[in-house]
């Protein structure tokens, strides 16, 4: 009885840590944006009225402005469910530029909330039993609502940006993984066994970040990306989209792993020195026991801030990759990054389309939230920062 | 102090063979043969390219290819550039200056206002400066250097539209691209600095950027903790003035791990300027770089990384001996 009345009022360690994490009012923020971005990445075929690859030639959409939602009819000036109007291409008399302008005299078409459109199908996350043409709203043809305007080609951006979350927000929580076994393994190695293994190890972290990471990265990427390349033609690779992105996810991973074994190691040197480790090697516990059930466990806590403040580095990497087209995008893809390329590519006419700098909008606010996340997590796994 | 350096230095030996074979290796997968191409060339001669398959010793195993290539390297000869047929020393001498100018300008931006941001938001924990200081440093790390330098350069151009509407001024404020105006040549040496300084203020306040956010963070964190240690409050106790305290006690081992950080700062920024450098069309090394790798001259790209790499060991070099230099805690012996 004794005990269990103990146990009641000491808190466990997750319970600490999760009510601390509760305080920290930007981490939450952070952790419900994050929430909906990757909400809306999984959704991004209900949430995005046109198709990725979507555009029109006759009439043409090219660098159509973001579109303009009235919320008045013109006629009786009283409030009206939103409508868009038809955009019409119109020519400057001077200067023959051409721009977009509605055109009233075709009607009012209002936006519809839940429609189907037989021409972008879709399935969530690629499984085929989702197979649906419902989407969050859409205009009748042939009107169309370019929420952030159109690219070069006519493409929608916000549909564009839509899509492109699945890459840019995927990419970095994969790589980290790969540069967590790879880390772990390593530094976990090194500390355990040190003399020469954790000499070699430790080399091996020094080479890896002698070569600037952008350097190695972009080499690796731009290489390998080539299916003649040797690596590619011993395995048999045709670089198609989902191995182009496998691909990315591997480099970033393996450029990235260093400093993480680093610091697995010296935690795992700083507790193998320890009572209980002593402890349970003097109780005759195998190795392999002592390494996952009493050294491991305990660098969980760093791991996971590590971890979570990776993250968005990992992403700031990808969008920096698919800037310069080395990215895991191709044309059947879309990344932020990617989408950034095309509003570098209009140079000085940039002034004329700043809609198309709207993806680095939605990079900016995963990165600032994962950094809160982590921020808060770290302080609430920090003793010394209870509050 | 020199017994130190000459052993860091020697540590580095095996670190800088396997960050040389890693490169080597890399390039070794560039896909097909380059000679392979050149001799479908016709004003190519054949003699040329069995001289040159000869040199780098191309139909040898790698293992011979990397002890040949290496051995130029150690007399100073990292191959010729494929492309435009010269000395690949000569083809990288100029993108790695033009980065430098960028990289040092924005290392004293870096100082200059991370310094006093990271005091006063340290000084005043939780006041409103401190609020609006740290948010700046947040949106600083999350935001891409890239975008940034497309948002700037898109306010420039507003800016002129704004000037021209209202003060009938038709010019940028800034030049946004390249590094030198048209008319460069025809300047004098002053004017021509100070053209390379107005090109270069733009792309390294965005190199800049990332970087006083993070050091603004540490610095701050790192300042808090010693304004609340014993050795602040006794001085205080002795009756020191505030800024005294500040400055010339907190502030200086608060300081360390950046002046340490200056060998290191050197190539990341060199690192990290390459987007930069490609938005704003500044001729360096990631563009030089990103060329030569499009065009496969893979001797242009080993050079390249194998100088950023030599510059990464001598910056964290020159940061051991600055952090035993100004931290007397650390002993050389």
């Amino acid at each position: 009885m004794a005990t269990n009345k103990t146990e009641r009022l000491s808190k466990s360690q997750r319970q600490i840590v999760w009510e601390q994490f509760r305080k920290h009012k930007a981490a939450l923020i952070g952790g419900v944006i994050l929430i909906f971005m990757y909400l809306t990445a999984i959704f991004a075929g209900f949430i995005a009225p046109y198709g990725l690859n979507e555009y029109r030639k006759f009439p043409i959409t090219q660098f159509q402005a973001p579109a303009k939602i009235h919320w008045r009819n013109p006629d009786t000036g009283r409030l009206t469910r939103p409508f868009v109007y038809i955009s019409k291409v119109a020519r400057d008399p001077v200067t023959r530029q051409r721009f977009y302008e509605e055109d009233p005299s075709k009607g009012m078409y209002p936006i519809k909330f839940f429609v189907h459109r037989e021409k972008t199908e879709y399935k969530t996350l690629g499984l085929p039993f989702t197979k649906s043409t419902l989407h969050l709203f859409g205009v009748d043809e042939p009107a169309r609502i370019f929420l952030w305007g159109t690219n070069n080609l006519g493409k929608d951006v916000f549909s564009r940006v839509i899509w492109g979350g699945q890459i840019s927000l995927s990419i970095g929580i994969l790589a980290v993984w790969v540069s967590l076994i790879i880390g772990l393994f390593m530094g976990s190695l090194a500390g355990f066994y040190g003399g020469w293994v954790d000499d070699v190890i430790m080399r091996l972290v020094e080479i890896f970040s002698a070569i600037p990471g952008l350097f190695l990265l972009i080499v690796l990427s731009s290489l390998l990306r080539d299916p003649k390349n040797p690596l590619a033609q011993a395995f048999g690779l045709k670089m198609t989209s989902a191995q182009t992105f496998l691909m990315i996810v591997m480099v970033l991973g393996l450029v990235g792993w260093g400093g993480l074994a680093r610091t697995i190691r010296s935690l795992i040197l700083s507790i193998r020195e320890m009572d209980y480790a002593s402890a349970a090697k003097a109780l005759g516990a195998s190795e392999a026991r002592i390494m996952f059930l009493h050294l491991l466990p305990a660098t969980a806590s760093y791991v996971i801030v590590t971890i979570t403040l990776a993250i968005p580095g990992f992403i700031l990497a990808e969008t920096g990759l698919s800037f310069l087209g080395l990215g895991p995008s191709a044309l059947d893809t879309s990344s932020w990054g990617l989408l950034l390329n095309d509003a570098t590519a209009r140079g000085s006419s940039i002034q004329f389309v700043p809609w198309l700098l709207i993806p680095g909008i939605p990079i900016f606010f995963a990165v600032l939230s994962w950094n809160l996340l982590g921020d808060g997590l770290r302080d609430a796994f920090d003793p010394k920062k209870r509050r | 102090m020199i017994p130190y350096i000459i052993r860091r230095i020697i540590h580095l030996i095996p670190t800088f063979i396997g960050a040389t074979l890693l490169a080597f290796l890399i390039s070794q997968l560039v896909p097909g043969d380059f000679f392979k191409q050149l001799e479908l060339q016709p004003n190519v001669r054949p003699e040329t390219i069995s001289r040159m398959r000869d040199r780098y010793g191309i139909d040898e195993p790698w293992p011979v290819q990397y002890v040949k290539w290496m051995g130029n390297l150690l007399r100073g000869d990292l191959g010729d550039s494929f492309a435009s047929n010269q000395p690949v020393t000569q083809i990288l001498a100029t993108p790695i200056k033009n980065s430098m100018y960028l990289v040092v300008f924005s290392l004293i931006l870096l100082w200059l206002f991370a310094v006093p941001m990271g005091v006063f938001s340290a000084v005043r924990q939780y006041s409103i400066a401190d609020q609006i200081v740290s948010a700046i440093s947040y949106f600083g790390l999350a935001i891409p250097n890239f975008f940034f330098a497309q948002i700037i350069i898109l306010g420039i151009f507003m800016f002129r539209s704004f000037t021209r509407e209202y003060f009938d001024y038709n010019q940028l404020i800034l030049p946004i691209a390249q590094m030198t105006s048209s008319n460069h040549s025809e300047m004098s040496a002053i004017g021509q600095a100070w053209d390379i300084f107005k090109h270069m203020l733009a792309p390294s306040f965005v190199v800049a950027t990332s970087g006083i956010a993070g050091f603004t963070r540490v610095l701050r964190s790192q300042m808090i903790e010693y304004l609340s240690s014993d050795f602040i409050r006794t001085a205080r106790a002795k009756g020191l003035g505030r800024s005294t305290v500040t400055y010339k006690h907190a502030l200086r081992p608060a300081i360390i791990p950046f002046v340490a950080g200056i060998g290191g700062l050197l190539p990341s920024l060199i690192g990290g300027a390459g987007l930069v450098e490609i938005v704003f069309a500044w001729p360096g090394i990631t563009p030089t770089y990103l060329k030569a790798l499009r065009q496969q001259d893979i001797y242009v790209v080993l050079g390249l990384l194998i100088v950023s790499t030599i510059l990464l060991m001598i910056g964290n070099i020159i940061s051991d001996i600055l952090l035993a230099v100004v931290d007397p805690r650390i002993r050389y012996s």
